[in-house]
């Protein structure tokens, strides 16, 4: 029951990526007849073929494009449609930060959508940007594959957002939604309901004396949430993402969300192959990445679906040595007492920030998921994950490969592609090779910028923000887990991601907020910067790098060549990822969960 | 550049227009026209025929004589979804549930099998010994100041009653103001440890409580008093009772009848939670209706079995029961219950 869960997922989430992974290769390739009308427009947007730096000026130009709309639709909230409830204007730097996290798709929220976005906000806004952002990514693989392969051009940039738009994304939510829209989740203009409930006392009183009413927030869930799920966007119409009842009713949809993030993640690595004319090869790259991804769900559900939680359990007396220069002999011993175990039927696991309706082990999935495909939407609350099973979504964010987001998660593992091919170059005295082209100086240096732009991105800022009041004040529990909280919130936004600990006092809310998160403001900047950096470094670079590459006479294949589609070739990639990627967060890891899993529990208060 | 401003503007405009406008209207004119009762919400009527909540979002319940939902950390505000987000490691998490527990916890082995063990713990905490110190509230205060300063700031009323002690004391707070030098002007909730410490020696086997009282002029009063047993006492001095008492067999709680769910309105609980609870409400319903205890259970049971359904019908999970749809039913059938 367990394992069936995440099992059937993987599953039929595969036997549909393989026929997608055809069919948008063949968008891509340009290998159809649009219907007229869809052609005429597309014609419209043709601007004719691009090199690569026109091609990455075009899609900065439309980023910038993207940013300004998101700006002004999120200013305007109080005057515009669909507000019922009159809310206000978010504030200034909490709209900066959602605007960049949407537009880069990554969809950290520092903000809680039943309270502070009108559902003119999430339909204009939001899913504006779960197609828009979704699709950029996508075509930056779409330019990086063409210029691989030597293409005399890397296409149309306008051209591709349309298709990938249109002919990929539209369809498929639409088609999902009624899949949701089937198994009971909500569809309306409404904006909420006010209802006194069967026991009207319990809600407590209002201020005019009588009971208080609940009031349920409610708007157009069914149309938000496939392309939310599909684009890898994450970004909840509530606060609490899918963990929220209206956003993921039961199980059924449950299955349904877990499938649509990592659909277009998996087909994608699969159209790189067939655009390269290599399926081979992309098969191995595909086994790497669903090695790690096994490997994390594995990890989480064993140690957060399995295992109970350790906070009622009971735990020995302890003793710890320290060095402390204070006291005598260079050294402190810490005792701890001896925990008694509260009596709680644990055996469904970890049920702290958990759902009951999607299944035992839905949960630890979903949060492995999330995080290896770079989506960010969440179904149960991450900070409550059992500390040791927390590092299966670390482990995926400082990889930012095990699948990835919308095409830059295959961009990056090209990215530990070329460094192991290198490295497997420089250890046998060949000239290394990719894809018949032989790999440069440039090209590594390259691969290099963007791969180290991330561990920069996360470690940099991680260590400022514990060092000072912005990160400390904010962090909501207490030693290890604290600094976790920190580390976790730059890991989600540099990868990308959008799944957070939510307990980080990170909001501001909205403008008139009398009583704001005392650090709001830096980490709307600090994160939304390095969101942006961690974005596009990782976006551009590649591309100039495969442009360059594609430069490269072709080599014929030889006795020599390093054969990019055997086990032997797999090993050197997972060894790559695991090594490279891996290791640069081996301290961070030791001091955030490890620590917590090991020290004493329960601890602080 | 001017044409790539111009394209991203008519993209954009485009885009916005098929995807923010159209895709969603169809998707709501389907939904309305086929799936009008979940596209709206699953919005249920009560008794009186006026919508009473949605089946998809928990609201509280208190009554003996309804199932209890999980707990929530957003009060069961569904325009404010919230979990805990307290850390395994955190020890207020251990503490919300230990509370949690106190009242409810019952031994299943022994010479008391069956009974509570709230009144117990009321015992040993008037005897006023924790691992063989004296004085539990001093203890329990200075092992967890922040409880101890959580406490508080938690009502007005308890500010004022540590407002009061520190007016009558002063010259204690003036030792604790040489001590610590950095807090010039302490407020009530810094001086929370030196007022419990005190407290517990001036009061042994007290702690600070709520208590309602008819005053002589016949208004009720509500006042802060030492009192020797009741709510407060089960609930925060039941872990420490469990330190005490690590072996005491006690019966296991289901896991989601203490634990908050991720979004705060989790509508439902496990069969197994129900079960447990089962016993409470069918005794109440017995004695609201005068009717015979075994027979008023036997149907509650039927009921909630009736009612169970499992993830994927079984494949993913086991029961569940919808707690406002169960209540609902007990409501129509067995009227409202007594105040």
């Amino acid at each position: 029951m367990i394992w069936l869960l995440p099992t059937s997922i993987i599953v039929f989430t595969i036997i549909i990526a393989v026929p997608l992974s055809r069919y948008m290769a063949m968008v891509m390739n340009g290998d159809y007849r649009p219907p007229r009308a869809l052609g005429w427009f597309e014609r419209r947007l043709d601007t004719g073929p691009m090199n690569w730096k026109q091609y990455t000026i075009a899609l900065l130009v439309f980023n910038t494009a993207l940013f300004v709309y998101g700006y002004i639709v999120l200013s305007l909230q109080p005057w515009l449609p669909l507000n019922p409830r009159g809310l206000g204007m978010l504030e200034p730097t909490t709209i900066f930060h959602t605007v960049i996290s949407f537009i880069t798709n990554t969809n950290m929220q520092h903000y809680s959508g039943d309270q502070a976005f009108s559902n003119f906000s999430q339909l204009f806004f939001c899913v504006a940007n779960f197609f828009l952002s979704a699709a950029v990514g996508l075509c930056a693989l779409t330019a990086i594959i063409r210029a691989l392969r030597g293409d005399s051009h890397l296409g149309n940039y306008f051209v591709d957002m349309w298709r990938v738009v249109i002919y990929f994304f539209l369809p498929a939510a639409f088609v999902i939604s009624l899949v949701f829209l089937a198994q009971g989740m909500p569809m309306t203009y409404r904006a909420d309901y006010q209802v006194n409930t069967l026991e009207p006392a319990a809600m407590g009183t209002a201020d005019n004396g009588q009971p208080k009413q609940q009031t349920i927030v409610i708007g157009p869930l069914a149309a938000f949430v496939p392309m939310k799920m599909m684009g890898t966007n994450g970004g909840g119409f509530f606060g609490m993402n899918s963990a929220h009842p209206f956003e993921n009713p039961n199980a059924g949809t449950n299955f349904f969300e877990t499938f649509c993030m990592m659909l277009f993640p998996m087909a994608l690595v699969l159209m790189y192959g067939r655009m390269l004319a290599r399926p081979r090869h992309s098969t191995v790259i595909f086994a790497v990445m669903l090695l790690l991804f096994i490997g994390t769900v594995i990890w989480a559900v064993y140690f957060d679906t399995m295992r109970p939680n350790p906070s009622f359990t009971a735990h020995p007396a302890d003793s710890f040595i320290i060095e402390n220069t204070g006291a005598t002999g260079g050294k402190r011993v810490i005792t701890v007492p001896a925990v008694a175990r509260l009596p709680i039927d644990q055996h469904l696991g970890n049920l702290e920030g958990k759902e009951l309706r999607f299944g035992t082990s839905a949960g630890a999935t979903f949060a492995a998921a999330t995080v290896d495909v770079t989506c960010g939407a969440i179904n149960c609350e991450h900070d409550s994950l059992n500390p040791i099973a927390a590092l299966s979504p670390f482990w995926g964010m400082w990889l930012n490969c095990i699948y990835g987001g919308k095409g830059v998660g295959m961009i990056n593992l090209l990215l530990f592609l070329i460094i192991g091919v290198f490295l497997a170059g420089q250890m046998v005295g060949r000239t290394p090779e990719y894809l018949g082209r032989k790999i440069g100086a440039r090209e590594v240096k390259l691969a290099m910028l963007a791969l180290l732009v991330h561990p920069f991105l996360i470690l940099a800022p991680s260590g400022l923000y514990s060092a000072v009041s912005w990160g400390t004040k904010a962090e909501s529990n207490p030693g290890a887990h604290g600094f976790s909280q920190i580390v976790y919130q730059f890991s989600s936004s540099s990868a990308n991601n959008g799944s957070a600990f939510d307990g980080l006092g990170v909001s501001y809310g909205l403008n008139n907020n009398p009583n704001p998160a005392s650090e709001a403001v830096p980490w709307d900047i600090g994160g939304g910067l390095v969101i942006l950096f961690g974005r596009y470094l990782p976006i551009i670079a590649p591309i100039a790098m495969a442009a360059f590459l594609g430069m490269k006479k072709e080599s014929p294949f030889g006795l020599g060549t390093l054969r990019d589609d055997t086990f032997t070739f797999g090993c050197l990639l997972f060894g790559t990822i695991v090594i490279v990627g891996a290791l640069l967060f081996l301290p961070v890891a030791a001091l955030g969960p490890l620590a917590e899993h090991f020290g004493p529990i329960p601890f602080g208060g | 550049m001017r044409t790539y401003i111009l394209k991203s503007l008519l993209l954009l405009g485009v885009s916005v227009v098929i995807v923010c406008l159209i895709y969603p209207l169809a998707v709501w004119a389907i939904g309305q026209a086929f799936f009008s009762f979940t596209a709206n919400g699953s919005i249920v009527v009560g008794p009186d025929g006026k919508p009473v909540g949605s089946l998809l979002i928990a609201q509280p319940f208190t009554k003996d004589e309804y199932f209890w939902p999980r707990p929530s950390a957003a009060s069961y505000d569904a325009s404010a979804s919230a979990s805990s987000a307290l850390a395994a490691s955190n020890y207020q998490l251990r503490d919300r549930v230990a509370r949690a527990l106190g009242p409810i916890v019952k031994y299943d082995g022994g010479p008391k099998a069956g009974q509570l063990v709230a009144s117990d713990v009321e015992a040993w905490f008037q005897q006023d010994r924790y691992e063989g110190k004296p004085h539990i509230v001093a203890q329990w205060a200075d092992n967890h100041n922040e409880l101890a300063q959580v406490w508080v700031s938690a009502d007005p009323s308890h500010a004022q009653y540590v407002n009061d002690w520190a007016k009558a004391h002063p010259s204690r707070v003036a030792d604790w103001m040489k001590q610590n030098p950095s807090i010039p002007k302490p407020q009530p909730s810094d001086l929370a440890v030196l007022f419990f410490e005190n407290f517990s020696k001036d009061n042994p086997g007290r702690f600070p409580s709520a208590v309602t009282s008819r005053a002589p002029t016949g208004k009720t009063q509500t006042m802060i008093e030492p009192v020797a047993s009741g709510s407060d006492i089960q609930s925060i001095f039941f872990d420490m009772w469990r330190q005490d008492h690590p072996n005491a067999p006690l019966a296991p709680v289901p896991a989601d009848m203490v634990t908050a769910s991720g979004s705060g309105l989790d509508p439902d609980i496990t069969l197994e939670n129900a079960e447990y609870q089962l016993d409470r409400v069918a005794s109440k319903w017995a004695t609201d209706l005068k009717r015979d205890p075994t027979s008023v259970r036997g149907e509650i049971e039927r009921m909630i079995q009736a009612d169970a359904y499992a993830p994927m019908g079984g494949l993913f999970g086991e029961k569940i029961v919808n707690v406002l749809r169960v209540n609902l039913e007990l409501r129509r059938r067995y009227g409202a219950p007594q105040t």
